[in-house]
């Protein structure tokens, strides 16, 4: 037996587009969760008992459900419930929405963090809740939040394989779809390995870069 | 949705759990195994360990299982789909683990070390009985909320043709034209699964000894 | 036999650039209690690491009862021992250390049994016997069921002293087996150590408790930034302090016991 990679790379333009898709969902998938996640987690920290227990199940649903599980429910359930969804919006939201529920626990952890006597002080000092927020919670909580964020980041970079399985036209579909047209489906799956295993490396250089950057700031 | 239905999700969740468990556990011993050679004073050995746990972590789950699937006929072997499913889960957590017991390694008193070394431990015999055990502890409750992580990565081992809770969901989807509750069902099942194994893991962690504050 | 317990020749240690040891010689002899005394950083832990070879001598070298510890041959014939032979010299020492270094996963009696079981193979229920042995000689059979951080500070370093004797050494090396105690917990580890000094055991004590080392050491050796300034009968160190570098150690840490004694 023998493995043939010039049939796979002849289709670069084709594995390009399909690494553009992947990074372009991953990329506006990461932000819509981030900021999903960091509004769950303000509502749970200022809204109150009730706000926080009821936000705390879907919470606890998506962190202990599979990804695929709830893409599938999502992608073919939806229908039947009137929500008919192409390819790529449904997979921006399954992973927005799956993502968020990560960025919601690491941001309460981050709201945690940091002491109440500084919201005190803040709100002795006149600062409206959004004030307090935006300049002391915020950023006292930043060198705390952006290990696990970044990390995240990373792991819902991988997830996005899965959106093969509801058609979604990321790398791993199209990668594998010329794998099998090329009877190379072996050499196929090698490709989209090293480049996953690039970009993911990459990803956490970046994640590493920014965080010694904000270290320098010296948060105490 | 009948119970009938509901029933297959159970009995299929089975699967789900004897792979997770098999795979949890092999990559246990896989992880002290790679912690070793990334710790050994051997070149070979460590870059080995180094690539293994980058490249096991650097590729989606899916992308490992495929290629597992579709290599080893190209290279003459032949496996069941659980044994595809068990292999590809097992290498996959084995780094992660092995990433999260760096932490536990490091932490190991150096005294603790040099005790061992006092009463006559050989390396490899320090390395078992004493630096593992003590890292096992420290790093236990990664190794809960790891095995939760496999629990729902497990979903991914119907695309190699073994039929667990995902699998078994998708099937009945298609053929009942019912993916709704069908696919909630086995949600909650997966949920309800993780509900039990960190409450049994916040159990155990209690009822592991504590470590001195020394 | 003629040979001392630990025979050091002219030792040096250095940390990088910094000589840590200089040109230390000492007999530790036989059935004996040796204190090591000293200020701060003066050099007496890394002394007592060079004794069992857990810090590397830079030149110099340490026979134990006639063994040559760690290296074998002189000049250019100076060899490691093999780690199989490094065990087996080593084998003739106990070491307690400061901070107990309990294997926090085994229980107290887990502790003293574990090398006999692992390292000499014996089966498990002579060794848990002859550990428990051990815990009883120390006071704490009642206590071998307990895990390192259910035991107080002075019961942890008692099961450190019995893990150390369960391997029958016939020297045991403590440094500072007491200063991690607090004080109300000091007495019962001196206990321990007086016991065992009136058996016979040879011992070599790193100590800031001056009362313990006036009433049971047989030599107290001062030891200031790395030199070996003075060894002599404990009546001779504190009661005549010639040297004015001791005269200034002994104001700074003296205690009742050597205040009776001068
Ligand atoms: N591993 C090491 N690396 C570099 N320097 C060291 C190391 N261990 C000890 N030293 C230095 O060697 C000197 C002697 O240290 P040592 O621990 O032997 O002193 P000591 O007399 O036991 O002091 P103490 O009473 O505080 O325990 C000190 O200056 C210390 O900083
Ligand atoms: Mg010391």
């Amino acid at each position: 037996m023998s493995f043939d990679f010039a049939v796979i790379l002849a289709r670069g333009p084709q594995i390009l587009a399909g690494l553009g898709v992947t990074i372009l969902i991953w990329i506006a998938g990461t932000l819509l969760a981030a900021a999903l996640g960091f509004l769950v987690a303000t509502a749970r920290r200022f809204g109150g008992r009730f706000v926080d227990l009821a936000l705390s199940l879907p919470v606890e649903i998506l962190r202990g459900t599979p990804f695929l599980v709830q893409i599938f429910l999502l992608y073919f359930g939806g229908p039947y419930i009137g929500l008919r969804l192409d390819p790529i919006p449904a997979g921006l939201i399954g992973l927005s929405v799956y993502g968020a529920a990560y960025y919601a626990e690491i941001f309460r952890a981050g709201y945690q963090s940091v002491p109440t006597g500084h919201v005190e002080a803040a709100a002795c000092a006149g600062f409206s809740r959004g004030q307090t927020i935006r300049f002391i919670l915020l950023p006292e909580m930043a060198l705390l939040v952006l290990p696990p964020a970044m990390n995240m980041a990373v792991i819902l970079l991988k997830e996005t394989a899965l959106l093969s399985l509801i058609t979604v036209p990321e790398m791993t579909m199209t990668v594998s779809a010329i794998g099998s047209q090329q009877y190379a489906f072996v050499e196929s799956l090698v490709v989209l390995a090293l480049v996953y295993w690039a970009l993911v490396e990459l990803a956490n250089l970046l994640g590493r870069l920014a965080e010694r950057r904000l270290s320098t700031f010296g948060t105490p | 949705m009948t119970w009938t239905l509901f029933e297959l999700l159970l009995q299929a969740s089975l699967m789900t759990i004897l792979v997770s468990a098999v795979s949890i556990l092999a990559g246990l011993a896989i992880a002290i195994v790679l912690s070793a050679m990334r710790m050994s004073g051997n070149a070979a050995l460590k870059g080995f360990a180094v690539v293994f746990i980058s490249f096991f972590r650097g590729v989606p789950l899916l992308v490992q299982l495929l290629l597992i699937f579709n290599l080893l006929p190209s290279l003459g072997i032949t496996l069941p789909s659980l044994a595809t499913a068990l292999i590809g889960l097992s290498l996959c957590t084995a780094a992660y683990q092995a990433e999260n017991l760096r932490g536990g390694f490091e932490g190991v008193a150096p005294g603790l070390i040099e005790s061992a070394e006092m009463a006559g431990f050989t390396r490899a015999q320090s390395f078992f009985w004493i630096r593992t055990p003590i890292a096992l502890r420290m790093t236990f409750p990664a190794l809960v909320n790891e095995a939760i992580l496999i629990l729902k990565a497990s979903s991914l081992v119907s695309v190699v043709g073994l039929i667990e809770l995902t699998k078994m969901a998708q099937n009945l989807a298609a053929s009942t034209y019912q993916p709704l509750p069908i696919f909630a069902s086995a949600g909650l099942i997966y949920l309800a699964i993780n509900v039990v194994v960190a409450f049994l893991g916040r159990r155990a962690e209690r009822a592991l000894p504590g470590l001195p504050s020394a | 036999m003629t040979d001392p317990a630990i025979r050091i020749a002219t030792l040096s240690k250095k940390f990088g650039d910094t000589l840590v040891l200089r040109d230390i010689s000492l007999e530790v002899p036989r059935g004996q209690v040796t204190c090591l005394i000293g200020p701060s950083g003066s050099g007496k832990s890394t002394l007592l690491r060079c004794m069992a070879f857990l810090e590397e001598p830079t030149s110099g070298s340490i026979e134990i009862e006639g063994e040559p510890l760690g290296f074998t041959g002189t000049g250019s014939a100076r060899r490691r021992q093999s780690p199989a032979e490094l065990r087996r010299v080593r084998g003739k020492i106990g070491m307690v250390f400061q901070q107990f270094n309990l294997w926090p996963h085994m229980t107290a009696l887990g502790n003293v049994s574990a090398a006999l079981r692992r390292v000499r193979g014996l089966p498990r229920a002579e060794a848990e016997a002859r550990g428990m042995a051990q815990l009883d000689k120390v006071g704490l059979k009642e206590r071998a069921g307990h895990y390192p951080a259910q035991l107080s500070g002075g019961q942890q370093q008692r099961v450190a002293i019995a893990r150390a004797l369960a391997l029958d050494p016939t020297i045991m090396l403590f440094d500072e087996p007491t200063s991690a105690l607090d004080p109300e917990l000091t007495g019962e580890v001196l206990t321990v150590m007086r016991a065992l000094a009136d058996e016979g055991m040879t011992m070599v004590v790193v100590t800031h408790e001056i009362g313990f080392a006036a009433s049971v050491a047989h030599t107290v050796c001062f030891l200031d930034h790395g030199r070996l300034l003075f060894h002599d009968t404990p009546e001779k160190v504190f009661a005549a302090p010639r040297e004015p570098r001791l005269e200034q150690f002994l104001d700074t840490y003296l205690d009742r016991g050597a205040q009776m004694l001068r």
